[in-house]
């Protein structure tokens, strides 16, 4: 199934809850976008927070970098996070097309 | 050749109108199912009808895993979604999965899990069943109709 997760909610659990099923879902065949939103910037900065961690491996489970919307603020971020973790980041226009996904899910 | 059973992926908690929603929406679509396998026994009598396979999947996760909890207490007044859930599993025939680690993280446990984690006692409602994230991507592979709440 083609899913897009879109992560919006402005807690650690929500986001790790989100990307953990991300991650599992990936790891079952499943092909899965991740879309960040804006409330979730600050823990996708913190080192310690899994959120952070899981995006920098993304790439370990065949998954494509996690899409920001394309303004300033997400401009900003990526010029502010390590390296490793700005390459699993791509800058996308702020409308998704839910058509391109079979299904959208939103934590 | 049969269609695929629909999932709902239930992430809202209790208390939230999707919640709410999801049960209603449950409850109306296993009703149409039983609607539809009536007039379709009557059309054909010797149709081998398999009752033994749930017409519905379901996944608690996230906030959602509250719904499984048995000492979470409301008024009188209000919908108890645990209840009214497990009277449609009941009727039904459906299983009631909760990811185990959400439900876990919040303080909602079985008698398995509590043993693993060193936790003292156990309150996981009747009827559900605290499962891998894994079963809902099981569940996922031959499924087009997944709707989250």
């Amino acid at each position: 199934m083609k899913l897009l997760i879109q992560l919006r909610t402005p807690t650690e659990m929500a986001s790790y809850e989100g990307c953990a099923l991300a991650l599992t879902l990936a790891t079952f065949g499943h092909e899965v976008q991740l879309y960040l939103d804006a409330p979730v910037f600050g823990i996708l900065m913190q080192p310690k927070s899994r959120l952070h961690g899981m995006i920098q491996s993304l790439e370990l489970y065949d998954m494509p970098p996690a899409w920001l919307p394309d303004d300033v603020f997400s401009g900003w971020l990526t010029g502010m996070v390590p390296t490793d973790l700005a390459t699993q980041l791509m800058l996308i226009p702020e409308v998704v097309n839910p058509q391109d996904f079979e299904q959208t899910l939103t934590f | 050749m049969t269609a695929a059973a629909p999932l709902l992926l239930i992430t809202k908690d209790p208390s939230h109108a999707l919640a709410h929603l999801a049960l209603r929406y449950a409850r109306a679509l296993l009703e149409q199912i039983a609607i539809n396998d009536n007039k379709q026994n009557q059309i054909s009598k010797d149709s081998d009808t398999d009752i033994s396979t749930a017409p519905l999947n379901l996944f608690f996760y996230a906030d959602a895993a509250h719904v499984a909890n048995r000492l979470r207490w409301q008024s009188a007044d209000q919908v108890n979604l645990t209840k009214q859930w497990q009277v449609l599993a009941e009727q039904y025939n459906l299983t009631l999965s909760v990811c185990v680690s959400t439900a876990l993280s919040r303080g909602i446990s079985d008698s398995d899990n509590s043993a693993r984690h060193q936790l003292d006692g156990d309150n996981v409602a009747g009827g559900f069943d605290l499962v891998g994230l894994s079963e809902l991507a099981l569940m996922m592979q031959n499924n087009d109709r997944l709707i989250q709440f």
